[in-house]
């Protein structure tokens, strides 16, 4: 009954011979050569990096196949701790940031007319550089002058250290992470939610529900595919966290090199250490942790085909 | 519950949905809400519900003024057009929805979800969702979801619009006998007249906004309030001559012999007029004396339906099929006292005896 069917997939009956396939074929030629070049290639490559025995960058040498760099960073702490944090970092930065942006998006959906105003500003933080915002939140977050150690001295918090004792370290990237998340986030839900035919709450209030009722029994439960959609891609998004690290501690992992993450370690091993063979298997890692948890998403989401 | 309703008046912007419409509304009854695509139905019916707050007037349930209370506290149920079924919801689920609003504990709301589900016969469907029944079913679900929460009011905006031909027979005999099973009073809207007739003990037949007759179904028929109503109401659509009247008679246009039939209307001489009669009121006597032309004929059960012309306009009459009827023939017809009727021809008003 809804109005939003699922995109049929047709197939031309049109017979596919030589011809009528080169000329598809060349105006793909370009794009697919890019993705060839810069994605399937350096994909295969890191995966064999990853199992080449003492591998160096200058000469492209090594000494033979095996899993040594996996045993290697699987025995190193930091890398361990790297992926502790990540973990850490991604659930409670997706959960947080979805639940405050349903919350937004609910709300901006009821009020049309702020739309307009609001989408420009949700906006911003997507097409700012950032380098900038890196910088204003290292004001936001300053000990002595910054507007969030203000706002705590309003309810009789002592200040706080955000970015430089290591025990806040960790909230610090938190906060930042769900505030980068939430224009994206929210312009997807709202999306979704505009997407849900109105009828439904006029039924629903009909059946005497209070909006209360109709958030948490109607608008959450039909909007469920699209924070699902959300959800993963914010996971593989933040799973990768790198740049406000970097931002956000000055090129280090966290005041007391505490907070090191997965690409962190991988950019460190690359850059710093030239250990490319530690680096491409700690990118494989990362890469089977974001598709284990897409294929557990994946399942879930089965569950939410209403229409 | 009776429902009054008091100058209730609906405007968005320029259009005036519905117009100081003032009405009563039996309680316990089936009223049809009837009138062509655009005349206020589903206005009338949402301000009804509470999802339309009005513009003016008022509306009582019983002596209740309720004009300015929401939805959640009218105690309606609403069956919408294409039923809103929560799509992520079962058939039971759905169905048991209002009573979770009320908080009534799980094990009583899935029992008295199950009641209704039996009465409306989709018991085997209960864990199915709405994606996987058919139209009908769906709006069977619509109709126990509604039922469920012992409304005072049952609200069903042209629920039988989506289906076949077969299953709208069968789906409004299903709604009449909920009706009466439940005996709360209800309202139907649909633009379809025989629909109306077949189901409803009233009809208020509506028209760009304004309530045109509200009465029992039959009186519709038999006494229409103004041309508009007899034209819309029965099938075949009336019989309408246009003519002026004069010396006690009604000449139609294009024709030189004055109809005389034994009404007494009170009509002053020389105005314009329309002579209604339903099909069944033309009767074809020896002593009948209008002349008409047979324009065509065709079989209808054990009559004859004939088509005749009289002047400019065209007439159908019922004849017995043993009579022979040939295209052409002057065949001469009479006028019955009843299902007869005349209006003025401008403002569709009807003339009384
Ligand atoms: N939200 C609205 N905004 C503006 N005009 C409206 C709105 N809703 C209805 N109208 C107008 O009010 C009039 C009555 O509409 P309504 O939906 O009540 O008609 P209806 O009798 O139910 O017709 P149908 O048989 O086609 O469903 C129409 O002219 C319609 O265009
Ligand atoms: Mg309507």
């Amino acid at each position: 009954m809804s109005k939003f069917k699922r995109v049929k997939k047709y197939k031309s009956d049109e017979k596919v011979t030589a011809k009528t396939f080169l000329k598809p074929a060349i105006y793909l030629l370009p794009f697919i050569l890019g993705i060839l070049v810069f994605t399937v290639y350096p994909f295969f490559n890191a995966v064999a990096i990853s199992f080449k025995e003492d591998y160096k960058v200058i000469s492209d040498t090594f000494s033979g196949w095996g899993l040594g760099n996996y045993q290697k960073i699987f025995s190193d702490p930091t890398f361990i701790k790297a992926i502790i944090n990540t973990t850490q970092y991604v659930l409670v930065v997706v959960s947080i940031s979805l639940v405050i942006s349903i919350l937004i998006a609910v709300m901006l959906n009821s009020v049309e007319k702020l739309q307009g105003l609001f989408q420009t500003a949700y906006f911003m933080p997507m097409v700012t550089s950032s380098a900038a915002i890196g910088l204003v939140w290292r004001w936001l977050f300053n000990y002595d002058y910054g507007i969030l150690n203000y706002l705590l001295s309003l309810f009789d918090v002592d200040a706080i250290n955000f970015l430089n004792n290591p025990q806040y370290s960790m909230i610090s990237l938190c906060i930042y992470g769900v505030w980068s998340m939430l224009p994206f986030t929210i312009i997807l839900l709202l999306a979704g939610l505009q997407n849900i035919d109105p009828q439904y709450y006029t039924a629903a209030k009909v059946d005497g529900a209070k909006t209360i009722d109709i958030f948490f029994n109607i608008t959450v439960p039909l909007l469920a595919p699209t924070i699902g959609l959300v959800a993963i891609v914010n996971m593989i998004s933040s799973f990768k966290v790198f740049d406000a690290l970097y931002m956000l501690f000055g090129g280090k992992p966290g005041p007391a090199y505490n907070l090191y993450t997965v690409i962190f370690y991988l950019y460190e091993q690359f850059y710093t250490k030239l250990k490319l063979g530690y680096a491409a298997a700690s990118a494989i890692v990362l890469f089977a942790i974001i598709l284990l948890f897409t294929m557990v998403q994946n399942r879930i989401q089965k569950k939410y085909d209403y229409y | 519950m009776r429902v009054k309703v008091k100058n209730l008046t609906k405007r968005f912007g320029e259009v005036t949905a519905v117009n100081s419409l003032t009405a009563e509304f039996e309680s316990g009854k089936l009223i049809a809400l009837l009138g062509p695509s655009g005349c206020g139905k589903t206005t009338m019916l949402n301000m009804l519900s509470g999802i339309l707050p009005v513009t003016e007037g008022q509306i009582f349930f019983d002596e209740k003024d309720v004009t300015d209370l929401t939805p959640d506290k009218r105690e309606v149920g609403l069956v919408f057009q294409n039923y809103a079924l929560y799509p992520h919801m079962t058939v039971l689920e759905n169905i048991c929805f209002p009573l979770k609003i009320k908080k009534v504990s799980k094990a009583e709301r899935i029992e008295r979800a199950k009641e209704f589900a039996k009465m409306v016969h989709i018991e085997e469907y209960l864990n199915r969702k709405p994606k996987e029944l058919s139209g009908g079913q769906q709006q069977r679900v619509a109709i126990a979801r509604a039922l469920v929460k012992n409304p005072k009011l049952l609200l069903l905006d042209e629920p039988l619009s989506n289906l076949d031909a077969k299953l709208r027979v069968e789906m409004r005999e299903e709604i009449r006998r909920i009706q009466r099973e439940s005996g709360v009073t209800t309202f139907f809207v649909t633009h379809d007249q025989e629909e109306a007739s077949a189901i409803s003990d009233y009809i208020m037949l509506m028209k760009l906004g304004e309530m045109q007759q509200y009465d029992k179904t039959r009186n519709l028929y038999n006494q229409p309030a103004n041309l508009f109503v007899a034209d819309f109401i029965g099938s075949p659509t009336i019989n309408q001559l246009h003519g002026v009247y004069t010396k006690g008679g009604i000449k139609v246009d294009g024709d030189n012999q004055i109809i005389k039939t034994n009404h007494k209307w009170q009509v002053e001489e020389g105005s314009r007029v329309v002579l209604a009669s339903r099909a069944e009121a033309i009767t074809f006597n020896d002593k009948d004396d209008v002349k008409t032309k047979v324009v065509e004929s065709y079989l209808s059960g054990k009559d004859t339906l004939v088509n005749l012309k009289i002047g400019s306009y065209n007439l159908r009459g019922y004849i017995d099929a043993t009579k022979p009827i040939k295209i052409g023939d002057n065949l001469n017809i009479g006028f019955k006292t009843e299902g007869v009727f005349l209006f003025d021809e401008l403002t569709g008003e009807r003339y009384y005896e």
